[in-house]
């Protein structure tokens, strides 16, 4: 950047090649050990709006998606700590404030860039023999280079900069939207309060994650786009919609990886709007390994929505009578699996009988220490793989569920296993 | 709405950043606007060399282990200023013109549906990835004494 000057200014005094020559020598420095180039710093001007600049410090991938031109985005809702979002990653965003000055130098010169030869490696320079050095320095003397000066003006100046660190994204405000809006079917459209419909954009826009993020976390709530507003479905709705789709299969003696899209929206017809059966089957399936054109559906999907069916909140049930019960209802060739219940209920084995519970990751406290409570007061101690669907949204990638268990618990081995009590 | 933080034509402007311990300051009050600082010299080996006034000050070139983006707030909200973080907050939550009444999670989406619009916009403006620090106490210059003595 060229020094802008002002011409009608004359009060602000301006660096001359005199001046830097007479420095020079006031401070004994040896000209001929100095690179060609002296660089006169002044304090920004006053047009400078310091309040618009920012430091945002970045990590790699933040880095790269800048140099790729991607857009960033501030995201945050009144109550909300604002968060940074890539077009993949969602970020904390803090401000570290430093004692130092950070001067902002647009253009500045390093090293490199004022010297005309290359830069003399301190180390040989410090350790290499008198000898080698006084050759350099005589021949440097031989082409007198005339010193060049430049001014450059500081932009602004910073005692401030903004740290981030990559977090999870918080799904918890989209999971709570989607719920008030239960979709169950189109003679139920009437209790639905329109106002509290949003698009896919407007949950973008105010949902602290990032678009890829935002993506996935629909699928995981199993929300899909129907009339241009994005629902969930009521759990009894969506049950009983997918033992229709389900049905098919030996109705059509299908094989499971056999079932057919179009056939199945068409049956369907009549029961529920087209664009729910459709969006139903694709959050349910996944194309076919062995036949073209054909889906297979997830079993861990089908044994939860079932399960979710049986396990009502507040309920417990034996735990054999309930793994045959699901087993019951689910289509032949799939089979439950403990781990299915993830986020939904819990085994408890401290009873007589072991059993197993409802316990709705949903609808548990967004806040840690209240989470806490609430887990220990449900159940007193928790193996570590027990406790994980519950903490796991509170992991960031440096806070591993180990890390605030060990915080937040209180651990204690009993015959051999770790378990995790109330820490009070 | 999302602030939005244009990156375009980023990737070309590389700044330098000048780190210096605690603060400059100068006696009188005045401003100090487009005053002179001091004049920044490297020597052969590259170490900079800052003389401000009568001290000189030997620094390093450090690249910076995580590089910094340069935010320039390119678009205001209606003359709605940017301060610092919460206020990066608030601006972020314009968008719920709320009456003081009890606020919960709801207000702030169902206020969504009142689009009232988020304007500002950052632009990164360049990328500092190297910078010099002086950490080292500036050394005051001697004047020559005279010869006659």
């Amino acid at each position: 950047m060229d020094m802008e000057v002002d011409e009608n200014a004359p009060q602000h005094y301006v660096r001359t090649a005199e001046d830097v020559k007479a420095i020079v020598r006031h401070a004994k420095m040896d000209e001929r050990q100095l690179t060609q180039l002296t660089q006169a710093l002044y304090y920004p001007s006053a047009n400078v709006v310091s309040d618009n600049l920012r430091l945002l410090e970045l990590d790699e991938h933040m880095l790269q998606q800048i140099r790729t031109g991607q857009t960033l985005h501030f995201k945050g809702g009144l109550h909300e700590k604002v968060v940074l979002c890539t077009d993949e990653r969602t970020y904390d965003v803090k401000g570290a404030e430093i004692s130092n000055s950070l001067l902002l130098v647009p253009d500045l010169k390093f090293a490199a860039a004022t010297s005309t030869s290359p830069l003399k490696s301190p180390r040989t320079g410090n350790a290499n023999t008198s000898l080698e050095r006084s050759l350099n320095d005589s021949a440097d003397d031989d082409l007198e280079v005339p010193r060049t000066l430049e001014q450059r003006q500081v932009l602004t100046i910073f005692h401030e900069y903004f740290e981030c660190r990559e977090i999870r994204p918080r799904y918890r405000k989209l999971g709570e939207l989607l719920q008030l809006t239960r979709y169950s079917g189109p003679e139920n459209e009437y209790c639905i309060e329109r106002k509290l419909l949003f698009s896919f954009q407007q949950l973008l826009n105010t949902v602290q994650c990032s678009r890829a993020q935002f993506v996935e976390g629909l699928h995981q709530y199993r929300a899909l786009e129907f009339d241009g507003h994005i629902r969930i479905l009521d759990y009894e709705y969506e049950y009983r919609i997918i033992t229709l789709m389900l049905g098919l299969i030996s109705e059509n003696s299908w094989a499971l990886d056999e079932v057919e899209r179009e056939e199945t929206i068409y049956a369907l017809q009549g029961i529920a709007p087209e664009p729910i059966v459709a969006g139903l089957f694709d959050i349910y399936t996944k194309p076919s390994d062995r036949c073209p054109n054909k889906f297979k559906y997830q079993e861990s999907l089908v044994a939860r929505i079932v399960a979710q069916n049986i396990l009502q909140p507040g309920l417990r049930f034996r735990n054999d009578e309930f793994m045959a019960t699901w087993q019951e209802a689910l289509p032949e060739g799939m089979s439950c699996k403990i781990e299915y219940l993830r986020g939904l209920g819990i085994l408890d084995k401290e009873g007589a009988q072991p059993c197993v519970r409802s316990l709705a990751e949903e609808q548990l406290p967004s806040n840690i220490n209240d989470r806490m409570r609430a887990l220990f007061k449900t159940k007193r101690k928790w193996t570590l793989e027990e406790m994980e669907p519950y903490i796991d949204c509170f992991t960031t990638p440096a806070l591993s569920v180990s890390t605030l268990l060990a915080k937040h618990a209180r651990s204690l081995t009993e015959a051999g296993t770790r378990y995790f009590v109330s820490k009070h | 709405m999302p602030i939005i933080v244009k990156t375009h034509n980023a990737g070309s402007g590389e700044w330098a950043i000048i780190e210096l311990q605690g603060d400059l300051e100068v006696r009188s009050n005045q401003s100090m606007n487009d005053q002179f600082i001091g004049d920044l010299y490297y020597n052969k080996y590259g170490q900079p060399i800052l003389i401000i006034g009568h001290h000189i000050l030997q620094g390093r070139e450090q690249k910076l282990e995580k590089p910094f983006a340069v935010l320039e707030k390119s678009k205001t909200n209606e003359g709605h200023q940017l301060l610092n973080t919460t206020d990066a907050m608030l601006e972020a939550s314009t968008m719920n013109v709320t009456e003081g009444a009890e606020r919960t999670l709801l207000d702030d989406t169902v206020a969504l549906e009142h689009k009232s619009r988020q304007r500002t916009e950052y632009t990164v403006r360049a990328i500092c990835s190297k910078k010099l620090i002086f950490k080292s106490r500036p050394k005051p210059i001697i004047a020559n004494v005279a010869k006659t003595v």
